[in-house]
């Protein structure tokens, strides 16, 4: 497995501040001597650019700027938080919040715990993942030449009566000042390009998504062949406007680098979020340590990962990113935390932090999360030996109920396996299951594990994520 | 803390005016500036206790200016950068293709929609939110010692929203809302289970709102699953609100807009005066519902709202339009006339509008059903009250295909016990082509795709696959 690690080269120290730091660390000590235990002040800016194209016509695109920031005070074991656009405000905000805090934590009773936080190392720096081709300076017809050719081959088809095409980038840069000194700025950037195909015949009507991007700025696209993209897009359309509805029932499956991304995104990563297992919402809860997968799986989480669409450099609390291992040969290792659960677990921080935006408060998130390879060589080495199954490819999404440890997620397209042979196209496969069972059940995987196509988590916050690993067989898992 | 600054939307419309004064000076043919601020309190509950008291507000502009046909757009977050903004705008204008006929909407008197603002919610402190947090968390414990609320929280928001175009559109106002969602748990003997209920308003909710309730028995009665032998044949089922609004969320807003339709994207596409539903079955887009979740006296772009009988007796008879899709459809050809239906929308200042639903109705002309009645009817089958991965529905074909651990089995028109987990697969289309009954229990809920869901419980007997496990 190839883990692209950051080069020095690639990270620049400059600075431009929006927060006056003076003041903010002024206020920031004045909460404190008031009876805070901590309190910080995170802002985000944002420079973002959307485009949205159909049938090769510029449909809308939008340029903008958003600047929010976040107060967080911990005071008495409870926390108080303040969002706004309004930076101005941020000063007049903090005794507002610390006593917000403090009606939270009067109504504690003797046997709540109070919020602590571990120790982590204070550091005053910048950090900036400087892409090699600042998206910030792309033309709109730059995006709109990407665009064009994903569309021109997406479309060659009398049977697609739609393509649609978008295109997404972002600077972010965050400033992090904190009582206990932290004072942080960093910033990265992401791309994405996407379309949908549509195709139709008579009344059967389908559609088919493909998405590109990462963490990076225009380089990142133009190492993209967006003109593979649509072909592919649109031979995956029509192949759907011919599929079968699926068998359903228990039966091996076998998904692509996407499904199993998504996969082990829903079934393992969530229940592996420390604020979950902490609120008793994990089925993970009180398992760190215990076998709970087969010897092949081996799960990481790495926000490092330069490239991937859930990298970054620095976590929402202010601490450097690092690579986690949830699983290692089938036992739980190590869940995600922030500062908040490694002092309620007694653990090791390991900067899991990540919230939306700068109007958003940090909860335990997932990056780039990956299964590593594993011994089969390939597709047709997993095939081989399923007498009747499912091979599901390209992902519609997912979604996990965490306490239950229940799990589902649906495939793009897929095929049926039959005899050791990929034979009829099947269209709406979704597949389900418990995470403790699945999880055991995966028998094979191929050698080589990579990111696969850029997501989106969703947990009342909405985040960024890579997700990917092998192609990976299950032995059962129930096909709908 | 105040929820509501004074001289909110005067500072948001003095902004607009000055956005547009800079627009007039630039010389731009038509314009359209609109702004949104938020104020809220927010309580978190986790593991049985208030986790968060937080607070704030946030807002900003949105700027579309149109010349010969062709539009641009961008949002900013200070009046001070709008110079930037609108630059940005006409240089994306120039760039658009044209679009023959399309300007922006003209002022129409809009008739003003009452119970949008609760003056009530404007005076709701954090204390009164953690005060009604405690309440809920104790009502929780009190209708079942074993249940927790492991996840949620209690919202209170007041909005300003407005408009000002160079076609003499100047509107404004102030809504407000309060919200409650909590996810209820039982862990009992190694078997945790779960209900995740809410409750949303224009106007303030009662202190413990009858969703805790719901979501405390639903936990309950999914509590030891019985085995259920695999189904060779589909399945009627009854999908609560909850469970039902979700699949419909992601299918019907999309398949009913005009675009969709003439541009041959959905399952309705060319049934337009054709029965595509069961012939008692109405859908209806209605922004002007008195304290309707999405309601409004003009939609986002200042069209005075209305409301759109889309579906009549089964039968599809109109569409979703706005300004823009409208003359693009008919300029590209596709259709010979189309005009706004009053169905802008946008999400927030940050986007320009798009065609989408508001407040969107399913009702039946006959005789609604109670839940039991239902059951009755049912005679074999599944009650369903939540799903996983709605959100993975496929719009355009309207096939789904999802699971839920919510589910419960009936037999001989008597619920006999709850199912652990069962995927659910189908076609919402086809499935409300026939044999439908909707409940009485109508309760406005949430969307995948736009606007807000006023869907009873509903029974489905036809083309339904049910998979327990």
């Amino acid at each position: 497995m190839v883990l692209a690690k950051t080069p020095d080269s690639m990270v620049s120290r400059n600075d431009n501040r929006y927060l006056d730091v003076d003041k903010i660390n002024k206020s920031l000590d004045l909460v404190t001597s008031n009876g805070a235990t901590y309190a910080e002040v995170r802002l985000v800016a944002l420079n973002d650019y959307s485009v949205a194209m159909r049938d090769g016509k510029l449909e809308r695109a939008i340029p903008g700027q958003e600047i929010g920031a976040t107060i967080r005070v911990l005071a008495d074991g409870a926390w108080g938080v303040h969002s706004t656009t309004d930076i101005s405000s941020l000063q007049e905000q903090m005794s507002p919040t610390l006593k917000l805090a403090q009606s939270v934590a009067a109504r504690r009773s003797a046997k709540d715990r109070p919020i602590k936080l571990a120790e982590v190392p204070i550091i005053e720096d910048s950090m900036h993942w400087v892409p090699k081709k600042d998206v910030r300076n792309t033309e709109l017809s730059q995006r709109l030449e990407h665009m064009k050719l994903m569309n021109s081959s997406a479309s060659e088809h009398e049977n697609i009566v739609s393509v649609t095409c978008g295109w997404h980038d972002e600077n972010i840069h965050t400033e992090f000042l904190s009582s206990e000194g932290m004072n942080r700025t960093w910033s990265f950037q992401r791309s994405l390009i996407n379309g949908m195909v549509t195709a139709r015949d008579g009344g059967n009507v389908v559609s088919y998504r493909t998405r590109f991007g990462g963490e990076g700025g225009l380089e990142l696209i133009e190492s993209c062949d967006v003109d593979a993209l649509g072909e592919n897009a649109r031979i995956s359309a029509l192949r759907l406007l011919k599929a079968q509805r699926a068998p359903s029932g228990k039966m091996p499956l076998i998904a692509d680098r996407d499904l199993t991304g998504v996969y082990i995104h829903e079934a393992l990563g969530h229940p592996c979020e420390a604020d979950l297992v902490a609120a008793g919402d994990s089925c993970l809860d009180g398992k760190l340590g215990q076998k709970i997968g087969s010897d092949l799986v081996t799960v990481i989480d790495d926000p490092t990962i330069r490239g991937g669409y859930g990298a970054h450099p620095i976590d929402d609390e202010g601490l450097d990113t690092i690579e986690k291992c949830l699983i290692k040969n089938g036992v739980l290792t190590e869940y995600l935390n922030h500062r908040e659960t490694a002092e309620h677990f007694g653990i090791k921080p390991n900067a899991g932090a990540r919230a939306q935006d700068g109007l958003h408060h940090p909860l335990v998130r997932m990056s780039n999360t990956l299964i590593h390879g594993g011994t089969h060589n390939d597709l047709d080495d997993l095939v081989d030996d399923v007498e009747y199954g499912v091979y599901a490819c390209g992902s519609r999404g997912g979604q996990v109920d965490t306490g239950r440890g229940s799990f589902q997620f649906a495939a793009q397209e897929a095929w049926l396996i039959e005899n050791g042979e990929i034979t009829t196209p099947l269209k709406d496969v979704s597949v389900s299951g418990l995470t403790l069972q699945i999880l055991k059940d995966v028998d094979g995987l191929t050698k080589e594990s990579r990111l696969a196509a850029p997501g989106f988590c969703g947990k009342g916050q909405t985040v960024p994520v890579g997700d990917g690993g092998p192609i990976m067989r299950i032995s059962e898992a129930l096909v709908g | 803390m105040k929820l509501l600054p004074d001289g909110a939307l005067d500072r948001l419309q003095e902004g607009c005016r000055t956005i547009g004064s800079r627009c007039n000076q630039l010389g731009i043919s038509q314009w359209e500036v609109v702004a949104s601020q938020s104020y809220g309190h927010q309580i978190d509950i986790e593991g049985g206790k208030i986790s968060l008291a937080g607070g704030g507000g946030e807002g900003g502009y949105g700027v579309r200016v149109l010349e010969d046909g062709k539009f641009g757009f961008a949002y900013l977050v200070d009046v001070k950068s709008a110079d930037e903004a609108i630059s940005s705008a006409i240089s994306i204008a120039r760039m658009s293709p044209s679009i023959d006929g399309f300007v922006l909407p003209s002022e129409q008197s809009a008739k003003k929609v009452a119970g949008l603002f609760d003056k009530s919610i404007i005076d709701l402190d954090s204390e009164y939110l953690l005060n009604q947090a405690d309440a809920i968390i104790s009502e929780v414990s009190s209708l079942d010692a074993r249940a927790v609320v492991t996840g949620g929280g209690i919202g209170v928001s007041a909005n300003a929203a407005s408009i000002l175009t160079s076609e003499g559109i100047e509107s404004g106002g102030l809504t407000t809302s309060h919200g409650v969602g909590v996810q209820v748990s039982i862990e009992e003997n190694g078997q945790l289970t779960s209900s995740w209920q809410s409750k949303s308003a224009k106007s303030k909710l009662p202190n413990v709102p009858q969703c805790i309730e719901r979501a405390v028995e639903w936990a309950q009665l999914t509590r030891d699953p019985i085995k259920v032998d695999p189904l060779e044949d589909d399945s009627p089922i009854l999908m609560t609100s909850e469970g039902f609004s979700p699949l419909f969320s992601v299918v019907v807003p999309t398949a009913i807009k005009g675009e969709k339709l003439v541009r041959n994207e959905s399952f309705w596409s060319g049934k337009m005066s054709e029965n595509v539903l069961s012939s008692d079955l109405s859908i209806i887009d209605d922004a002007t519902v008195e304290s309707g979740k999405s309601s409004g006296s003009r939609d986002d772009e200042g069209v005075p709202s209305r409301r759109n009988v889309l579906i009549k007796d089964g039968k599809l008879t109109s569409s979703l339009w706005s300004t823009r899709d409208s003359a693009q459809q008919i300029s590209e050809g596709r259709i010979e006339s189309a005009h706004t239906t009053g169905s802008a929308i946008r999400s927030g200042h940050q986007s320009p509008p798009v065609s989408g639903c508001s407040n969107l109705f399913l009702t039946s002309s006959k005789k609604s059903h109670s839940f039991e009645s239902m059951i009755e009817v049912m005679g074999d089958g599944f009650v369903i009250n939540s799903v996983m991965g709605a959100h993975t529905a496929n719009p355009t074909s309207g096939d789904f295909s999802v699971t839920s651990s919510s589910i419960l089995r009936v037999e001989n028109g008597e619920i006999i016990g709850a199912v652990k987990q069962a995927g659910v697969s189908g076609n919402m289309a086809n499935a409300l082509q026939e044999g439908v009954f909707l409940g009485d229990d109508v309760r406005p809920q949430g969307s995948y795709s736009s606007g807000t869901m006023y869907v009873p419980s509903v029974l489905l007997t036809k083309g339904i696959r049910v998979n327990p496990v």
